[in-house]
């Protein structure tokens, strides 16, 4: 019985993980539905429900950048109304040639959403920008092209721009071409948008389960952590960021075509108001759920709207907006889902509890195995002079100078406050030193991101596990395979030869976040295994973790220090003493003495550091 | 160019960085202080605008009407705080979007109630002669109003206990709450100081800005660059890049028109941005 109940739900659980989720069958059945629909609702109905995808594209767009990249830009309509208006633009000059007035409208609407949103993303992205910074800079600008439009007057070709007056004339959806065609009927016109809205939505949900989808998880999981797996994260965060400049400039294209006029209020608050709505309606993250959350404002709003709500949308709105926030979090597809999850994790908690007292046993044969068979350079050295680094007024790191190269682990004590982390993260380039060099090997990585170092070839792991809790183990494993180099048969390879090594094939599908601590911080040093990495920085990498697990970490480190240039900061002695080890000791940021432990055990100075007796402190 | 139209440009761009102080610190209080920020700044100060409005309406002198405007003001603060901030606690992208929806709330309010055309307030303004130039001599007190607004502001935040734990329960929030700082009580009167001090800017503004549902928008852009770029030394961080952005804003306002300025402004946000990610005052050793 209780074999069969652990089967089904190991089946449905891999079912879940294989196919991720179902939204995109449920996805096609919404698209299915509305597009046969199309064929006998009211002519005007259609014509309505055609702007509703419409903003439910518009709120794909965000969907992807918040709910996805992690990022609340209030700034998508600026995108939106810029592809409305270039698209349309290019339709009104181009569509008299050709009759079809897509094949222009939708394109140029794209090109000049995504043009815009490089140039925004550009700044926040690759000015690391806090998210906060980011959020009132995406609305500034909204703010900004509103004021702008509001007096811009242009002529471009037979396109006249007329400030607030807005700009007509728009041809609407005309799919024929040559001089004959016309422009579809408004039930035609909803089917058109119904299906470019599914073909744009499968585009995103391949993406989000490509290599890509899984790397912009993984920044919005933990953005330090995808950096030091190698991932240049700007670079991702800005192309995610211009495909949902794409998608809300088609929108607006398609939005110019079914209004044949736009005028500036397309970039007013107001209108942006609404996206974020649609958004939380639907269900953040989901992607379907914007398109539910557009389709149920818009459906509400045109059956009970009328005189209830009038002319004051924007206090219904702005109101709808707190209540969302206060109470409705996940939203329509959201709350469909998580009644799902409670029926599956029921399940799946039973299958946990079987599974609890599985321990990690790291074979230490076939890592030694991988390790001599990858290409990893040998020699590779770390090598710091006279670095310092300043925190106001205290020198948290005092020109400490090491040379670390391979053969030996190397391990960095010191009593609390030393400087020992202080000192790490100038190596990791989590801060820039003041003044002194950083060299691996002869290069000079004093100034360069952290990213960067990782693909020379560091391996960096934190005082913390960290692991993205969202996916699963195996995923974790991949990802830091893929992130080093972006090849995928290489990450295929190395994340299942590290499931091996750390003995995790059985818990390979179980998110990250259900693993225990000891769990975590193995599956964290196998992330950074993972990097083949020539210079391993460890901090305190047995924190946490059971006697018999430290003893399996020793060898294992020290293994690794046969080939590569390993580096342990820790205060737990005694791990620290089964190293065997060439010990730095740093106190009040600089280097206090370096030696092997026997030889440090001897010195008194030491103990008095650690003990705060006074004598050596003060004479030091 | 000569010396009148040269004192003329300063005096003028000294009271718009004025203005744009007046108008800002309130949000810097409240980010700074609670690390929040409020959407719905600008329809605070429109609120201030028109409680001071109704005061002068119903007879009560326009000095006195500040402080009434002020106050009520921040008791409608620290209501909203009450009521949706408390609730979002830590979610600072949800406080985000409330604070937004409020604020178009609050907007279409005050269409429906005042219409978007208001009377004035009615003050004689009288000039001063720069020259072959003149100025009102109440952008002159603004500059002055500055001054002592953001002097009383240092020492209500240094010298107060209010100030002193508010600061603490910031910095380091469990510290505080274990020497019993009731962090929720702080932030209910912090919300209400930024508020109030929204409500204020509404008020001691009306002369020079007359109140409609929309006024808010004439400041929200610039208050919110300036707070961002200022960085986590929120006061005195806005107080340099307000002045400073506010005066560049305005010489180029004056020299072409006002969504040049802002345009401006927004490019110098961005570039100081793209410079010190977390604002000039990143790296600052001060805490106010």
């Amino acid at each position: 019985m209780k074999d069969s109940t652990s089967s089904i739900s190991s089946l449905i659980r891999n079912f879940r993980l294989r196919s991720s989720d179902p939204s995109i069958f449920i996805a096609l059945i919404f698209a299915l539905t509305l597009a046969i629909s199309s064929f006998w609702i009211d002519p005007y109905l259609a014509y309505v429900g055609t702007s509703w995808v419409i903003f439910g594209l518009l709120g794909l767009s965000l969907d992807l950048v918040w709910g996805r990249g992690g990022l609340l830009s209030l700034g998508q309509t600026s995108f939106y109304g810029i592809g409305g208006y270039v698209g349309s633009i290019a339709a009104i000059n181009f569509a008299p040639l050709t009759g079809n007035s897509l094949i222009w409208a939708l394109p140029f609407g794209a090109i000049s959403g995504t043009i815009l949103a490089a140039l925004v993303g550009w700044f926040i992205f690759y000015g690391r920008m806090g998210s906060l910074q980011s959020t009132i800079l995406t609305y500034t600008f909204t703010l900004i092209v509103w004021t702008i439009t509001l007096s811009f007057t242009t002529e471009i070709g037979d396109a006249v721009v007329g400030g607030d007056n807005g700009m007509s004339n728009i041809p609407g959806f005309v799919l024929g071409f040559g001089e004959k065609a016309s422009s579809l009927s408004p039930n035609m016109m909803f089917l058109t948008v119904v299906v470019i809205s599914a073909i744009v939505y499968l585009i995103v949900a391949f993406i989000v389960r490509s290599p890509f989808g899984l790397v912009i998880d993984s920044i919005r999981l933990d953005a330090v952590k995808a950096e030091l797996l190698g991932l240049d994260i700007r670079l991702f965060q800005t192309l995610m960021f211009m495909l949902a400049g794409a998608i809300a400039g088609i929108a607006g294209a398609l939005f110019g075509a079914w209004a044949n006029y736009l005028n500036p209020s397309i970039f007013s608050v107001q209108e942006a108001l609404l996206v974020p709505i649609y958004v939380l309606v639907g269900g953040l993250g989901t992607l379907i759920g914007p398109f539910v959350g557009a389709l149920t404002v818009g459906g509400l709003s045109f059956w009970l709207g009328g005189g209830v709500i009038g002319g004051q949308t924007t206090l219904v709105m702005g109101a709808c907006l707190i209540v969302l926030v206060l109470f409705l979090r996940k939203g329509i597809v959201g709350g469909i889902q998580a009644l799902f999850a409670r029926i599956f994790d029921d399940l799946e908690a039973k299958d946990r509890l079987s599974q609890q007292t599985s321990q990690v046993r790291v074979n230490l044969n076939l890592l030694e195995k991988l390790q001599t068979s990858t290409n990893v350079q040998r020699d590779a050295t770390l090598k710091t002079i006279n670095t310092s680094k300043r925190f106001g007024g205290v020198l948290a790191v005092d020109s400490v100078s090491q040379n670390f190269a391979p053969g030996k682990v190397r391990c960095i004590i010191g009593p609390n406050g030393a400087g020992k982390s202080s000192y790490l993260k100038t190596c990791t380039g989590a801060y820039e030193p003041d003044s002194g060099t950083v060299l691996y090997s002869s290069q000079d990585i004093t100034k360069i991101n952290p990213f960067e170092r990782v693909k020379l070839g560091l391996g960096i792991k934190m005082q913390t596990a960290q692991v993205f809790d969202e996916l699963s183990v195996r995923q974790n494993l991949w990802i830091a395979g893929y992130g080093n180099g972006l090849n995928k048969e290489r990450a295929d390879q190395v994340s299942d030869e590290m499931l091996d090594v750390l003995n995790m094939r059985e818990i390979s599908t179980r998110q990250a976040s259900t693993l225990s601590h000891g769990e975590q911080q193995w599956l964290d040093i196998g992330m950074v295994l993972c990097l083949a990495p020539s210079v391993i920085l460890l901090d305190e990498p047995a924190a946490g973790m059971s006697k018999e697990e430290k003893r399996q970490l020793s060898e294992l480190v020290r293994l690794m220090a046969r080939t590569a240039t390993v580096v342990v900061v820790d205060h737990d002695m005694d791990f620290v003493r089964t190293l065997d080890a060439e010990i730095t000791v740093l106190h009040q940021g600089a280097v206090f003495a370096q030696a092997e432990i026997d030889e440090l055990r001897k010195d008194e100075r030491i103990l008095d550091i650690y003990l705060g007796r006074r004598q050596s402190v003060t004479d030091f | 160019m000569e010396l009148d139209f040269l004192a003329t440009l300063l005096l003028s761009s000294l009271s718009s960085a004025a203005i744009l102080l007046i108008a800002t610190v309130g949000l810097a209080v409240m980010f700074g202080l609670m690390g929040v920020i409020n959407l719905a700044h600008g329809e605070f100060i429109m609120f201030g605008a028109y409680a001071t409005l109704f005061a002068t309406q119903i007879g009560i002198p326009y000095p006195l009407a500040i402080i009434f405007a002020t106050i009520v003001t921040a008791i409608f603060g620290g209501i909203v705080e009450l009521l949706i901030i408390r609730r979002l606690y830590g979610r600072i992208f949800d406080t985000l979007l409330a604070t937004w929806g409020l604020s178009l709330v609050l907007y279409q309010s005050a269409v429906l109630i005042f219409g978007t055309v208001t009377p004035g307030i009615g003050l004689p303004i009288s000039n001063i002669q720069i020259g072959d130039y003149s100025l009102s001599v109440y952008l002159l007190f603004l500059i002055l109003v500055a001054v002592v607004l953001i002097g009383s502001l240092y020492w209500l935040l240094t010298k107060t206990s209010y100030g002193i734990t508010a600061r603490a329960a910031i910095q380091d929030r469990e510290t505080a709450s274990a020497v019993g700082v009731e962090s929720a009580r702080i932030n209910t009167m912090t919300f209400a100081l930024g508020s109030g001090l929204a409500g204020f800017a509404g008020a001691i503004l009306l002369p020079a800005i007359p109140a409609t549902p929309n006024m808010g928008f004439a400041f929200v852009i610039k208050a919110f660059l300036a707070v961002v770029a200022a960085g986590p030394v929120t006061l005195t961080g806005t107080v340099a890049v307000g002045s400073t952005l506010g005066m560049v804003g305005n010489i180029t306002a004056s020299f072409w028109t006002s969504v040049v300025g802002d345009i401006v402004f927004f490019l110098l946000t961005i570039t100081i941005l793209r410079i010190f990610p977390l604002g000039i005052s990143g790296r600052w050793r001060m805490k106010l």
